[in-house]
Formats: structure tokens, C-alpha cells, sequence
């Protein structure tokens, strides 16, 4: 691990474990209701303020708390084309599968690459400290994963080309 | 595979078996079958009549006989061709009493059928690497064997160069597809291929072919050209591997871009098993409010829901 990338996450450790502090609280406004308060954006005096934690101007956490969810949006490193159009890829397989994941959000946050919403009942159904753990454990992996898929689409691509043209000078 | 086989391998495999005496299953074929670059096949076959007709349609077909299609079929099919079927554009026929005697010239001869779209699209090649032998150039022969593609083959005074234009359809494409042609436009730095054909890729159309009208106008395509100078062409079998190898180059190259397509989707897959494993640690065995808590005197707690 490189060593910005240690802080960084611990960081976003701290902050996280502090943020999932949540409670139930119904809707204000509409009777029987009860919405992640941070979606519906209607109550302001239930919204704290958000965090913005970022290693670098690439890669960044924004973290919104509000008295009953959580959302915490991630925006992944892409530093060229092939990152961007594999981090596209992955994150849209992830969120079309959010049903499976719970806790993710089926859209980003503008400016980020993906989000999740934890709510109060996911954190009475759930262990706090896994969620966190898992947050964590998804930005260490989604790093790995797509700098993995590059590294292997070069290579493959030089094989490919390697091999064909072999063909010629045989 | 890495490589894609030259010949029709369906083809291949269906007449041997038309004329196999010992193969139960061998029944009248009537069959269409597709090949790369759009090319349909249509096989016929009696048992009866012990004949086997197959027919050929391709894009850009009538370009290729200007170029001198005709003579190199008529050279490899000669006594085997026949009145073209309705609605393709060459046919060719084996007659049972026509089969060699041994087995390895009817082997030979099956291969022969199944290469016919490759000796189809061989003509405008031999006829600029015949010309460029004799220090001649040649006008630039377009072969548009795909919709919105074509391939451009012309001699200069020392080489022959051939153009592919190739669309990428989608935005993934497009990237892979720039990844890929780097990676060609670059392998010559490697000692094992010093001596293949130059590779040059670009949006833009080459100068040569600047002033066709033809050209289409798209963010899409990229050109590709080979420079293929006397040793890739030197009559014989280098010359033969080369006419089979550069005109699958297009489906080479987007097949191996599907197939990383395909790759990242199935690594995809298993990273979203690994992360819902993860996720899924976080939930305790048993529900948080299915546990049941007692007082020391017994009783138990409920929760209102």
C-alpha cells in the first residue's frame, strides 16, 4: 500500500464510524412517512455538514450525514481514457446490480463516481463496523481491479499484435 | 487461439462429410452459413446424385472480378465452376466421380473449397505485388468487403501498401481499439517481428487516399495501413501466407476485442461475488432482533414492531 493511501483511508475510517451514528426518525412533514433524510432534503435542521476528504484532486470521499442515513460517495482515480471507460464499465455492472448490494445508491452523486446510502435500518440490521469495513475494503479493491484490467488489456493487446504480426517474418 | 483459421472450417467439415461412405449421418445438406466480413455461404448436396455446390455471396464482389477476381478463381476452381445460383455470386461444384483417388488429395481438395472467400478477396493483391515486381505501380483498388468498410490496396515503385478503414461502433471499442493499434503500430520494436510489415494507424484518412470520393466522413473509423515491402511477397508460400493473413486483419483484431470485452465482463462478475461476500459478512447470523433477551427472573422481551 502506498503510504498516502494509508492516511487516506483511515480518514475516511474515522469518519465514516463517526458519521454512522444513526437513529429512526420519521418524516416531519408527512405523517407515516419515514425517508433517509439526506435524500429528501426537506428538513434542514436534521442535515449536518458534509465532508469532503480527498487524497488527491482524483480521488476523493464525500460523505453527507444526516440524523437517519448516511451517503457517502466515491470518486475513483482515472487518470486516462482506458481507467475512465473501465471505471464507467465497473461501476455501472456494480450499480446495476444495487438490489444485491443494499446499500448502494443506483446513480452517483454528480462529480463522483459511485454512491452508497446507509440508513438507519441497514445499520440495526447490519454490524456498523463491517459496513465501514467494507467501504473501506470496496475503495482498496476498485483501485486494484481497474489498474489490474488495464495492465491485462495491455498486455493482451501486445500478444495480439505480437502474434500477428509473427506471421510475417516466420 | 490467438489465430483465426483461414479456411471455413464448416465447410470444410460438411463436404468431407457429403462424400464420407462410411459416415451414417450423411444426408442430403441444404444450408446457408455465414463466414466473417458478411460473407453468406449456401451448401447444397445429394447423396443420390453424389454432387456438392457451394455458393458464395460477398460485399464488394463486383469490385473484386475488376480487379481480376475471375482469373484467380479460374485458376484454383477451374473445371469445378458452375452457373452462379440466384442471388449469389459464384458457385462451384464436386462431383462424386471427380474425387481423387487418394486420401490426402481429397483432403486437399475439400481444403480447397472451404478457402474460397480467401482466394475471392486474393485477386487485388496478387495483381499489386505482380505489378510491383515488375517495378510498375497500380491504380488504388478498393475493396469494400464490409458496410462503411474497406480495405485499399495499391503498388508503389518499392512496396505495396494496403489500407484498412475500420469502424469502431462503440465507445469501448473505440478505446480498445486505440490500445490494440498502439500496440501494432509498436511491436516492431520487438526482436522477434524486426522484420514485419510497418504498421500506421490514424483518424485521419492517409494522403494517398485524400482525393477518393468514397471516403466516408466519421469520427469513428480508423485507417490502417501495412507497408509490405519484397520479402513479405516473395513468390511461393510467403506470398500465399501473406494474401491469407492481411485480409483478416479487421476480424482479428475486433475479435480480440471482444474477446477483452468478454474477459472484463467475466472478471467483472467475479469482483461483484467478491464484494456482496463482503458486504454480506456484515450481516449477523442470526437478525439483530430475532435474538431473544431475557430478564434474569425470565421473561422475555418482545419488540413492537
Amino acid at each position: 500500500m502506498s503510504n498516502t493511501l494509508k492516511p487516506y483511508l483511515n480518514a475516511v475510517k474515522a469518519t465514516l464510524t463517526a458519521a454512522l451514528c444513526l437513529e429512526n426518525f420519521a418524516s416531519q412533514l408527512v405523517e407515516r412517512h419515514n425517508k433517509p433524510e439526506v435524500e429528501a432534503g426537506s428538513t434542514k435542521e436534521v442535515l449536518l455538514n458534509s465532508v469532503v476528504i480527498s487524497r488527491n484532486e482524483n480521488e476523493k470521499v464525500l460523505i453527507e450525514p444526516s440524523i437517519n442515513s448516511v451517503r457517502v460517495s466515491i470518486k475513483i482515480k482515472q487518470a486516462d481514457e482506458i481507467e475512465q471507460i473501465l471505471c464507467h464499465k465497473f461501476t455501472r455492472f456494480l450499480m446495476l446490480r444495487a438490489e444485491n448490494f443494499v446499500i448502494l445508491r443506483k446513480k452517483p452523486i454528480e462529480g463522483y463516481s459511485i454512491s452508497f446510502l446507509i440508513t438507519n435500518f441497514h445499520t440495526e440490521q447490519m454490524f456498523k463496523h463491517k459496513l465501514v469495513d467494507f467501504i473501506i475494503q470496496f475503495m482498496e479493491e476498485v483501485d486494484k481491479e481497474i489498474s489490474e484490467m488495464k495492465l491485462s488489456l495491455n498486455a493482451r493487446a501486445r500478444i495480439v499484435a505480437e502474434e500477428y504480426l509473427k506471421q510475417f517474418s516466420g | 487461439m490467438i489465430l483465426l483459421e483461414v479456411h471455413n472450417k464448416i465447410i470444410y467439415e460438411k463436404i468431407a462429410q457429403a462424400f464420407s461412405s462410411t459416415d451414417e449421418k450423411a444426408d442430403n445438406i441444404t444450408e446457408q452459413l455465414a463466414d466473417l466480413d458478411g460473407v453468406i455461404y449456401h451448401l447444397t448436396s445429394s447423396k443420390k446424385e453424389g454432387y456438392v455446390v457451394l455458393s458464395i455471396s460477398m460485399n464488394g464482389y463486383s469490385q473484386l472480378v475488376k480487379f481480376g477476381a475471375d482469373e484467380v478463381l479460374r485458376r484454383e476452381y477451374g473445371p469445378y465452376i458452375v452457373e452462379p445460383e440466384s442471388g449469389y455470386d459464384f458457385s462451384i461444384c464436386l462431383n462424386q466421380q471427380d474425387l481423387p483417388a487418394t486420401e490426402e488429395e481429397r483432403d486437399a481438395l475439400y481444403k480447397k473449397f472451404s478457402l474460397l472467400k480467401r482466394n475471392l478477396l486474393a485477386a487485388p493483391f496478387e495483381k499489386a505485388f505482380i505489378a510491383q515486381e515488375n517495378k510498375q505501380t497500380t491504380e488504388i483498388m478498393e475493396v469494400p468487403y464490409r458496410d462503411n468498410e474497406s480495405i485499399y490496396v495499391f503498388a508503389l515503385q518499392d512496396h505495396v501498401t494496403v489500407i484498412f478503414s475500420t469502424e469502431f461502433k462503440e465507445d469501448t471499442d473505440k478505446i480498445f481499439g486505440k490500445v490494440f493499434l498502439q500496440e501494432f503500430a509498436d511491436a516492431r520494436r520487438q526482436p522477434a517481428v524486426q522484420t514485419a510489415p510497418q504498421v500506421l494507424f490514424s483518424k485521419e484518412p492517409p494522403l494517398e487516399l485524400r482525393n477518393l470520393n468514397t471516403l466516408r466522413d466519421s469520427e469513428d473509423i480508423n485507417y490502417v495501413t501495412f507497408v509490405l515491402f519484397p520479402r513479405h511477397y516473395t513468390e511461393g508460400p510467403v506470398r500465399e501466407q501473406t494474401i491469407s493473413n492481411i485480409p483478416l486483419f479487421r476480424d482479428y483484431l475486433h475479435y480480440h476485442i471482444k474477446c477483452s470485452k468478454a474477459y472484463m465482463h467475466s472478471r467483472m462478475r467475479a469482483r461483484v461475488d467478491s464484494f456482496l461476500k463482503v458486504l454480506n459478512r456484515a450481516k449477523p447470523e442470526v437478525a439483530l432482533d430475532q435474538i431473544e433477551k431475557k430478564t434474569a427472573s425470565g421473561r422475555t422481551f418482545r419488540k413492537f414492531k
